[in-house]
């Protein structure tokens, strides 16, 4: 019996021994996860290329991101608070009235999302590229820094070697950043290759932001009161826009912007759109021809249509969100015969007409709406909906805050895939643009300019079925809409493509008061730095004011 | 270590025991029965000879056999509840015994983690609840706590049966955890997480998580022990900050019976209605703000979606057993309905359990096994719907003047779009399946006199599917056209290993010490799942054929193949080591010395910080015992105990973030989901607590008081990194520089205000005030995160709450409403919010009294809190005045306000509602019938009421509420939007036993 004791003693304390200490180490082997190598080569690189090309998706389709911060703050977008839609704790209504503090989340979501980009592209610079994929890195790094010097005035990045830091990044200020973007975009456009599909960078997309860079130095480096354009400056946007070549303005303007905009055989083809420099690539499906997501560009028509404005079955609970607008200014800027203004029916020759489909008018809708049976649509109160051109802030008349405001219809419904995984390309880089950079370059002094801006600027007019004009001058600050100024011809061309907040800054006009908004604060140039930012980088400065 | 191997020498072992040999010796037997002071047989008391550890357990009747040494002079009745009992046996074989009541006896064994322990050697703040105490009629273990303990607060996320609760001992500790304490069944302790993978397609937001403690059945635990300070929790380590809960089952206890019994319950409708308008008043205020949207009609819309399905319970135990070897076997089946159609939980618990000693009682072998299965029938109700609502927001919401089936059909052409409540019930189904099954085996061996190893294995595993469809038919949920369906799987499974040695020694002297040593290894899978979700479907949709029988989950293949999707998450293991040891001296009964320490490492930590050491001490003096008490007649417990200690806490942080982790993206992509922190370690929670447990007129009146102080430095939290960062707001988790308070006092107080031999009447009274607060003088006036968020039309990114400096935790922070101006619109105290209301109650009450009457007996218990706000989010944004504009039904608080209809949707303080309230939570007339021959003993019938009525003024449902508003992980606390309803419920049950 004790001997068998003894035994079983001896068994246990084996068990005990055997079951005993162990080391941990986390183990990853079965989950979904793996630590990441940045030494995995090109293959490695075209993956993470593709996750940064994905970043644009967030950041540029979304109506509460880069779009919100570009467009609400200027003198043609809001989006008014409708008795119980759209307050959101005022979030929209600060941005029109330039009256938000450091809090505001937009601001803080856009600056996250644009380190994201840039954090993908450096990732891709650290990860062995071959030269192809450092220059569209390199391209898509200096989007994400171009806009960060837009919108608050300085840039964080990380150096490649230091692409996976999780200390303080960097900060370079306004000069240093226009320094490195002009010798970066410069350097990548021999490299790019001229047959990129336009969803990829190319030696013409670089062209383009460079053009911008150049365009916007004097007012990124001193928003108040901005400094003379240098010639050669403005000299070497001329050259660059004369070099972007292979595109034509689109024959019918709204085709720039419909479910069959974008081309995806080989650049500026298939599509009907024959001015994508640079695009998102929603093509109707959940995955794009680039491996990116399709992103949310039924955002840009559901933000402004009412609930009733489609929706035959009721399929989808409501055709829109009934918020953004843009104020009577825009609308009664355009002659009678231009194109652009639109609110006229807009049927096939598209695949999936609009006006035979919905009712809907294409460009900005106004006035009593109808649906495909030409009977009138009522708002959910059982008045007619009536897009009014007079709007506020806060609506309070109950009968009618739910139509008042124009609606901005530029990128008009996709009917084939209304809530999800449309097909219209987002366009970020547009050839009419390129035309209206290179007029105000020489309007602007270029050296050796060729003196033609007035024709370039009539040769989109004309193109929009608007007469020429006469004269052509830069800004008339008592009268942005002034049809004889480049800001105003700008506006009616590019209205709602986020570019409204940049030209308002470049040609001093931002300040000053107009529908809506009333005495304004310099602080306003710039966009706060996000609180969680400053205090997890110091060398992150707040911008005056905030 | 592989479990394989493991079980391989279990199995050895238990052959080489089987094959021992038992001795016996020169014995004799007793028999004797045990009754209670009012005549009555105590079943399940215990019988020991005294100095043996021998020893057996009355049956029904009170009977008892046991066989003792020849020289055995004494034995030793106990029972919970009662005071013990010393027997003189000389020269008699035969004896009876009566016992007399004592709630919280000081002779009571209470567990204490890795062992039990005598109440009076217990210098930590502990409470237990037996199951004589326990509420019937109640779905999830913890639900026995409610109302129960001083210092325990639990709210519903959901009146689902099966929905899942918050359970906050002592306060708000961390930022970024549930603050839901560690569960520890029969030793072994559990991964408190639900195993059921996420509804994707409902279209109306997340759905709330379920009770991941369903797989126990509440007639399967005989004691639930709350560890409340970290003098007691200390050897639970990094995982011991929110308190543990330890959950004791039941064993056979030695004799063949069967107890069964079976409940029936039916609902007596909604515990409170909800606050929208009657058609009559719907009527009158469409004249008032001169809408038209009146269809002719007078229905309660709500009340469509009310069901009242019976509920049954089934419960079979059977134990038996001899001296050496005993064993349990139950088995319970439960369908259980909910009050909203479309909504229940079926389950099936199976527990068997069994203990076998050998060699002379030197080797214990023992086991426990859990089987259960059960299915959630979800109805489309979720946490964070946004503008198109849910099915509760749909019934509230609809007009009581509109026909909700016109000819047979549901009408869904509302003008406004809104969702007809029975077309979305109809068409949409969700149900989840979840097998689980925990296996404890443990081996116990005296290696000496003294000195006693122990060997415990804890395998759970959990295996979960998750079926839903959301039929093309309805409209207007903003689901894609077609309709969509899901089909997903999930796995949980979790082991612990624990080697513990003993050494427990009695001197001559007076001074007696216990000495722990113990060796603790516990994995966890995380929970992994996979979801497959189609939509675009043909059939079954407006205008498409109609296949009625046919779920789209069941029929994947004929959605739409390019909207197929398909998603993994997979997350790393995580496992924990530790070695502990626990000291305890007494001294002559009056002097009481615990001392334990614990050292866990962590594969969540940094490598860095790898492991932490977690201390604590307390002391206890019975007062009683000192000679000069001795003539004391008016006390008859006095204890004074003090403690401190540190645990840790590690629950908010997932596995993984102590490395820099990336996921392969579609096509090739690759996405950095996590930044390392290789210093990142757990909060630490330092706790003081002193305490007195007091008991007058021979423990007439008796409870205790306890004063706590606990703070959390290095709280975890996941910070933002500077930018740029690969993935948008890239977070990584640290500890922060600051730190977060907890302190109070808890009062308990029971008075045996009648006991005589016909009538006793007991009363007690349970107490807790504390306050929180979180401090971080770096961030200043700012919030460090916004949390609570405000869901719904109107309200998008907007937050209640926020985590700041100087304030609670998810302190309330909003504009402040001040008045309607002319015009109708809300006018508020600037655009900026304000720190202004707690969402954490200060005073958490629990009220319980029963009286007894020979055989009739009344029990009711009551609890509530006070101090605290809720914030309702249905009264924002669902049941707002605007909404009256749009065809919508509102709330009747909305009557006679000067608010315009073209007020804005806004989150303000308008919406902060005083969540104190007082709930009636379970009434219960028991009559003990007694026994029917020789057969059927201890039968007992018995009526109860859960969730009778509330006393508040809030005007939700239930002012006992928290939905989960999480922001980034960061939790909420009191938020409430069109959550499922609390349902008053009565049970009619019968339990017997049979011989």
């Amino acid at each position: 019996m004790k001997l068998y004791k003894n035994k079983l003693s001896v068994l246990m304390l084996v068990i005990a021994v055997s079951a005993g200490c162990t080391k941990l180490n986390e183990g990853l082997g079965n989950s979904n996860s793996f630590v990441y190598n940045a030494t995995g080569g090109s293959s490695n690189a075209a993956g993470v290329l593709i996750s940064a090309y994905g970043d644009l998706n967030g950041v540029f389709h979304g109506q509460d991101q880069l779009f919100s911060l570009e467009e609400n703050t200027t003198d043609e977008c809001l989006v008014p608070t409708r008795g119980g839609d759209w307050d959101d704790n005022g979030v929209w209504r600060v941005l029109h009235a330039h009256s938000w503090d450091a809090t505001h989340g937009q601001s803080a979501s856009v600056f996250n999302n644009l380190g994201a980009l840039e954090a993908d592209a450096t990732t891709v610079l650290a990860s062995s590229p071959t030269p192809e994929q450092a220059a569209e890195a390199t391209f898509l790094r200096s989007l994400a820094q171009f806009y960060y010097l837009d919108l608050y005035g300085q840039v964080p990045y990380r150096t490649i070697a230091g692409f996976n830091g999780i200390d303080a990044a960097p900060v370079m200020t306004a000069a240093q950043a226009v320094d490195t973007l002009i010798a970066n975009l410069t350097g990548i456009i021999p490299t790019l290759s001229s047959s990129n599909q336009n969803y990829q960078a190319s030696p013409n997309a670089a062209r383009f932001l460079l053009m911008k860079v150049l365009l916007n130095k004097q007012a990124f480096l001193n928003r108040a009161t901005p400094a003379a354009a240098d010639p050669s400056d403005m000299a070497q946007v001329y050259a660059l826009g004369a070099a972007i070549t292979g595109y034509t303005l689109t024959t019918n303007y709204f085709d720039n912007f419909g479910p069959n905009n974008g081309s995806f055989g080989g650049p500026n083809t298939g599509g009907v759109s024959t001015e994508l420099i640079f695009a998102y690539p929603n093509n109707g499906t959940a995955t794009n021809a680039n491996g990116t997501s399709n992103g949310g560009i039924d955002a840009r028509w559901m933000m402004g249509l009412h609930y009733n404005s489609w929706d035959q079955n009721n399929t989808y609970g409501s055709a829109g969100w009934n918020g953004f607008s843009t104020i009577a200014d825009l609308y009664n800027a355009f002659d009678a015969t231009d194109t652009r203004k639109g609110n006229v029916p807009y049927p096939a020759p598209n695949a999936v007409g609009v006006s035979p489909v919905s009712g809907l008018n294409v460009g900005l809708a106004e006035g009593q709406q109808f649906n495909e049976r030409d009977t009138i649509i009522k708002d959910r109160k059982g008045n007619p909906l009536v897009f009014a051109p007079t709007v506020a802030l806060t609506e309070t008349n109950v009968a009618t805050l739910e139509g008042d405001g124009i609606r901005v219809m530029k990128y008009y419904p996709d009917y084939a895939h209304y809530t999800s995984t449309a097909s219209n390309q987002l366009a970020f880089f547009r050839y009419a643009d390129v035309i209206l950079m290179m007029a105000e370059a020489d309007l602007r002094g270029a050296s050796g300019g060729s003196g033609d801006a007035l024709t370039l600027v009539n040769q989109v007019h004309l193109a929009r079925g608007a007469a020429p004009l006469a004269t052509i001058t830069l800004v008339n600050t008592s009268n942005l809409y002034d049809p004889t100024t480049l800001i105003a011809e700008r506006q009616k061309e590019l209205y709602f493509e986020s570019w409204r907040r940049q030209d308002l800054i470049r040609f001093g006009a931002f300040l000053l008061p107009w529908a809506l908004k009333t005495a304004d604060d310099p602080k306003y140039l710039l966009f706060p730095i996000p609180a969680t930012q400053l205090i997890a980088n110091p060398n992150l400065k707040q911008n005056p004011g905030y | 270590m592989t479990i394989t191997r493991l079980l391989a020498k279990f199995a050895l072992l238990l052959l080489c025991v089987l094959f021992t040999q038992i001795a016996f010796s020169q014995t004799k037997v007793i028999t004797g029965k045990v009754l209670d002071d009012k005549g009555s047989p105590v079943q399940g008391a215990t019988v020991t000879a005294k100095g043996s550890k021998s020893g057996t357990s009355t049956d029904a009747s009170g009977s008892f056999s046991l066989n003792v040494a020849a020289t055995a002079r004494t034995i030793v009745v106990s029972s919970v509840g009662f005071g013990q009992q010393e027997i003189s046996i000389t020269d008699k074989t035969s004896v009876n015994v009566s016992l007399v009541p004592s709630s919280q006896s000081l002779n009571d064994v209470v567990v204490i983690g890795y062992g039990t322990s005598q109440r009076r050697d217990v210098t930590g703040a502990i409470a237990s609840v037996r199951s004589k105490d326990f509420d019937k009629g109640v779905v999830s273990p913890e639900e026995l706590l409610i109302g129960k303990v001083a210092g325990v607060q639990i709210a519903n996320n959901s009146g689902q049966p099966g929905g899942t609760t918050i359970t906050k001992i002592r306060g708000n500790n961390s930022i970024v955890s549930g603050n839901n304490p560690l569960y520890v069944i029969d030793g072994v302790p559990i991964d408190a997480t639900s195993p059921l993978p996420p509804n994707l397609i409902s279209a109306i937001g997340t759905s709330p998580s379920n009770n991941p403690l369903l797989f126990l059945n509440p007639g399967d635990i005989s004691e639930i022990t709350v560890l409340k300070d970290a003098s007691s929790s200390a050897i639970y380590g990094a995982r011991g900050e929110n308190g543990v809960v330890l959950i004791t089952l039941n064993k056979g206890n030695g004799k063949m019976n069967v107890d069964a019994g079976v409940n029936y319950s039916t609902y007596a409708g909604l515990m409170r209605q909800p606050d929208i308008l009657s058609a009559s008043q719907y009527r009158s205020e469409l004249a008032v703000y001169g809408q038209k949207s009146d269809s002719g009609l007078s229905l309660n819309p709500f009340k469509q979606i009310l069901q009242n399905k019976p509920s049954t319970v089934y419960s079979v135990a059977l134990s038996g057993g001899s001296e050496n070897g005993k064993f349990r076997a139950s088995f319970s089946a439960s369908d259980k309905q909910g009050i909203i159609l479309k909504s229940g939980l079926t389950q099936y618990n199976a527990s068997f359990s069994g203990e076998h000693s050998f060699l002379d009682k030197r080797l214990k072998v023992n086991f426990q096994f859990i089987g259960s299965n059960y299915t959630l029938q979800s109805a489309p109700i979720s946490n964070d719907a946004g503008s198109n609502g849910n099915l509760i927001s749909a019934a509230m919401n609809w007009n009581p003047t509109l026909a909700l089936v016109e000819n047979g059909v549901y009408n869904q052409a509302n003008p406004s779009g809104q969702i007809n409540p029975l077309a979305l019930s109809a068409y949409s189904d969700d149900y989840s399946n979840v097998t689980q099954l925990l296996g404890i085996g443990g081996v116990s061996f005296k290696i000496f006199k003294d000195l006693t190893y122990n060997f415990l294995f804890g395998i759970s595993t959990a295996a979960a599917s998750r079926d839903a469809q959301l039929q093309g038919y309805v409209l207007g949920t903003g689901a894609p056209v077609g309709g969509g369906g899901q089909t997903s799987e999930a796995r949980l499974s979790t082991q612990t290993i624990t080697h513990t040695l003993t050494y427990d020694k009695h001197l001559d002297n007076g001074l007696s010490f216990r000495i722990l040593a113990g060796y603790e290894f516990y994995q966890t899978s995380n929970l992994k799942y996979n979801t497959t979700t189609i939509t675009g479907f043909k059939f079954n949709t407006t205008g498409g054929a109609s296949y009625p029988n046919i779920a789209y989950y069941n029929d994947m293949g004929a959605g739409n193949q390019a909207t197929l999707a398909t998603n993994s998450v997979a997350p790393p293991k995580s496992q924990l080591q530790s070695y502990f040891a626990r000291g305890e001296v007494n001294y002559k009964d009056r002097y009481h010395l615990t001392a334990t320490i614990r050292a866990d490492g962590s594969t969540k930590f940094g490598t860095d910080n790898r492991y932490g050491y977690f201390p604590s001490f307390g002391a206890g003096w019975s007062v009683l015992n000192e000679s000069f008490m001795k003539k004391n007649t008016l006390f008859s417990t006095l204890d004074l105990r003090v403690g401190w200690g540190q645990v840790g806490g590690q629950d908010g942080l997932a596995a993984g973030y102590s490395q820099i982790l990336a996921t392969p993206t579609t096509a090739g992509g690759v996405s950095r989901a996590h930044v390392a922190n290789s210093d990142l370690k757990w909060e630490t929670l330092t706790s003081a607590n002193a305490g007195i447990d007091y008991g007058f007129l021979n423990n007439r009146v008796f409870g205790y008081l306890d004063v706590f102080s606990k703070k959390t430095t290095n709280p975890l939290f996941p910070g933002t990194l500077s930018e740029p960062q690969s993935g948008a707001g890239a977070t990584i988790w640290k500890n922060l520089p600051g730190y977060v308070t907890n302190k109070g006092f808890e009062f308990s107080i029971g008075v045996a205000i009648i006991r005589n031999k016909d009538v006793t009447w007991n009363v007690n009274l349970n107490v807790e005030y504390v306050k929180n607060k979180f401090v971080f003088p770096a961030l200043g006036g700012s919030p460090l995160q916004l949390t609570g968020g405000v869901d719904g039309q109107g309200v998008s990114s907007a937050y209640a709450q926020a985590i700041a400096n100087n304030q609670p935790i998810d302190v309330f922070y909003l504009r402040e409403f001040q008045k309607f101006d002319q015009n109708g619109i809300a006018v508020t105290n600037g655009q900026a919010s304000h720190y202004v209301g707690d969402p954490n109650p200060h005073v958490i009450l629990g009220f319980n009294t029963d009286v007894n009457y020979k055989k009739l007996s009344l029990q009711i218990n009551t609890h509530g809190t006070f101090g605290n706000k809720i914030f309702n989010n249905t009264l924002v944004s669902v049941t707002n005045l605007g909404n009256i504009a749009n065809g919508k039904n509102i709330s009747k608080t909305l009557i006679g306000t000067q608010e315009s209809l073209a007020n804005p949707v806004s989150a303000s303080t308008r919406f902060l509602q005083s969540g104190n309230y007082m709930k009636l939570g379970n009434a219960t007339l028991s009559y003990n019938l007694g026994s029917f021959g020789n057969i059927i003993k201890g039968s007992r019938i018995f009526i109860t009421g859960s969730n009778l009525f509330e006393i508040t003024k809030y005007t939700g449902f239930d002012a006992e509420v928290n939905q989960d508003h999480n922001n980034a992980g960061i939790p909420s606390l009191g938020m409430d939007y069109i959550g499922y309803p609390t349902a008053r419920q009565i049970t009619f049950g019968v339990n017997f036993s049979l011989y």
